[in-house]
């Protein structure tokens, strides 16, 4: 049985330039940047859902908007139903310990001056209050620490000792901490080496069978996000474009951006010469996006209507949806 | 009959820091033929990168190369001064493009005055007594500019590093890099830092300019995939030594080396979803604290008492497949199954 976990609807988060003072004398006038731009999608309990697209298309602005890092302009995020978007203090802080973050800057992520024992046991402790005593504490991190197949007297040591592949893995650790339902993963494996980047796959997917934790696998990887996830959406300039089973937007891509990602995608192969599509020019600006599909620009498919009719998110059948014309049967 | 532009024999290289002595290569030895690309892959602190400073000897004062000849065109780039290495070579014959072009791109000053700055010291020595004026540098640079494929170049060279994306700046470097002049270019990661819509285009470019003046590509990276699209040869280094090198069909298709084969296994699009990826136990030794003989062996399951004890040497061991296992070398074939 497959339960809704979160759900977005109509999501929308701009950012604001030109709001200063200096601005209002000198500038041009207030910008806008479309970075969410209403976003509707579900993710599923206890499967992963991977966001691909280029860099500067939302994809950490959506991951960041669901958590409240950023507050959004309009739209829900629904966590089991209660709305994050309107939560206070409190229940925010509830849900926050229900679902956790692993960044992709990792040693930003982590205070040089405390030890790794001290950063792990900071989510413990706000969790317990005071009245827990240390030695459970170091107990439950040194437990945390196998459980990412770090060894237990690593929590004496500093950030700084820790090769980037282990710092990961510290990451996981504190996110699992207090036993949460979902995490969002930026980039996990960004900078570490193909062993290393298997390490830390092989990890988060045994976790997620033990614990039952959902992931929102944010990456521009997408052989990562075909390997690792079940459910994917396609972003291009804070829409999503293309969205269903992973394994069905692998195998019938709809969206000629979504073809020219996979196909851009360099592979290990020892045979047949694949067909590399080649976008032209790059992602435009989000401040200025071109009218109708945002994609006209550069898609090798473009026809008139594109230009003047944004194409709706399709149902494709099967939860299989895309935003384009081409497959609007007019 | 292809022409050797790039010689490299028994290349030894130590990081002298303090007490400790790191050997970062090892009796390195390839051979880089005019026009081909040679990929070079390997886990980080394998060498790679050091490699290619070597070549240029741009390493830093506690680098000492022990031993070796690196023939470029027949000339050992050792032994040449460090005059003539600046005067002939240098953004001259072999040039290089690096992982973060920002870095090598100065924020303060426009596109156009280090596009010319780099003609003109190219000018200067290419062409001495050369009477060309400023107008000629810019006109050249625009030109230069627009074979990377740069929209309205001619408005474009008078902006500043900071108004160009990274896959621009990219193209900036490869302008700079790929001339007429250039015969070996060495890219270290050249578009790691890219979008794979933008690398793709990248690569491609690298590509088209390198066919156009008959660039010889030395390309270093830890994607095999792009390698596998790039490389006619590739070369896997491990820890400062080359462990297998040939063909790039034979060496993705049929790895002589376990540890070749480990980072194939370890690959996600190599494998379904639900199945465990390869994950190679341990981690790559710290040079100053290689093991005894064959430096993977602490790692490999294969290991036998043999590769304990003796250092495997860079065989032959198919038409021009070259692989450093013992075990593949005596005991014949082996099909690695690591999972």
């Amino acid at each position: 049985m497959e339960v809704d976990l979160i759900q977005i609807k109509n999501l929308k988060t701009y950012f604001f330039q030109g709001k200063g003072l200096l601005s209002k004398w000198f500038g041009q006038g207030l910008k806008i940047v479309h970075a969410v731009d209403g976003v509707s999608l579900t993710i599923k309990k206890g499967r992963t859902f991977g966001l691909v697209g280029e860099s500067g298309c939302g994809k950490s602005t959506l991951g960041n908007t669901i958590f409240r890092l950023v507050e959004p302009l309009e739209g829900e995020v629904l966590f089991q139903g209660h709305d994050v978007v309107k939560m206070d203090q409190k229940e925010l802080r509830e849900f926050r310990q229900k679902s956790q973050i692993i960044f992709q800057d990792q040693f930003g992520c982590m205070n040089p001056r405390m030890t790794v024992g001290q950063i792990i046991a900071e989510p413990l402790m706000m969790r317990q209050g005071k009245q827990k005593n240390h030695q459970d504490i170091s107990q439950e991190v040194a437990e945390l620490l196998s459980a990412v197949n770090l060894d237990p007297d690593a929590a004496v040591k500093f950030p700084n000792e820790f090769s980037g592949g282990q710092a990961r893995r510290i990451g996981v650790a504190r996110a699992i901490a207090l036993n949460p339902m979902f995490i969002m993963a930026d980039e996990p494996t960004s900078g570490l080496d193909i062993s290393t980047a298997a390490t830390i796959l092989n990890l988060m997917q045994d976790l997620q069978e033990k614990m039952d934790i959902t992931y929102l696998w944010v990456s521009h990887n997408l052989n990562q996000v075909k390997y690792m996830s079940d459910d994917m959406a396609v972003m291009y300039l804070g829409k999503v474009v293309e969205m269903g089973q992973t394994k069905e937007v692998f195998d019938q891509m709809a969206h000629p951006y979504t073809r020219a990602l996979i196909s851009a995608v360099p592979q290990v192969s020892t045979g047949e010469q694949k067909q590399t599509i080649f976008l032209k020019g790059e992602i435009p600006s989000p401040i200025n996006p071109p009218s109708g599909c945002y994609f006209r620009t550069r898609c090798p498919q473009v026809f008139k209507r594109c230009e003047e009719e944004e194409p709706p998110l399709l149902d494709l059948g099967g939860g299989h949806f895309c935003a384009c014309h081409l497959h609007d049967g007019h | 009959m292809a022409e050797p532009l790039l010689e490299v024999s028994k290349l030894t290289l130590d990081y002298n820091l303090g007490n400790r002595k790191m050997r970062a290569l090892d009796r390195i030895s390839f051979r880089l033929d005019k026009g081909q690309v040679l990929g070079v892959a390997g886990e980080s602190g394998c060498g790679k990168s050091t490699l290619g400073l070597a070549i240029l000897r741009l390493l830093p004062r506690v680098a000492e190369i022990r031993r070796g000849e690196v023939l470029f065109n027949g000339t050992d780039l050792l032994k040449l001064s460090e005059e003539q290495m600046e005067r002939e070579i240098r953004g001259q014959k072999i040039t290089m493009i690096f992982q973060v072009p920002q870095n090598a791109l100065n924020p303060v000053f426009k596109i156009e005055t280090q596009m010319t700055d780099i003609l003109r010291v190219q000018d200067k020595y290419q062409n001495p007594g050369s009477r060309k004026r400023r107008k000629d540098f810019r006109q050249q640079a625009i030109e230069r500019l627009g074979s990377t494929g740069i929209a309205d170049p001619a408005a474009r060279v008078s902006n500043y590093p900071f108004e160009f994306s990274g896959g621009m700046k990219q193209r900036v470097m490869i302008g700079m890099a790929l001339s007429s002049g250039t015969s070996l270019l060495l890219a270290d990661e050249a578009t790691t830092a890219l979008d794979v819509t933008i690398e793709a285009q990248i690569n491609r470019l690298i590509t088209e300019l390198a066919d156009k003046y008959g660039t010889s590509i030395l390309y270093i990276t830890h994607n095999l995939g792009v390698l596998s699209e790039m490389a006619d040869r590739i070369m896997i280094m491990y820890a400062g030594r080359i462990f297998e090198m040939g063909q790039t069909q034979s060496v993705l298709g049929n790895p002589r080396h376990p540890y070749s084969a480990a980072l194939l296994e370890s690959l996600p699009s190599r494998q379904t979803k639900g199945k465990r990826l390869l994950a190679i136990p341990g981690f790559v030794p710290p040079l100053d604290r290689l093991p005894s003989g064959c430096s993977f062996h602490p790692r490999c399951p294969f290991a036998e008492e043999m590769c304990r004890q003796e250092v495997p040497p860079l065989i032959e061991v198919d038409k021009g497949h070259w692989s450093a296992c013992l075990l593949d070398q005596k005991r014949g074939r082996q099909k690695w199954k690591w999972i």
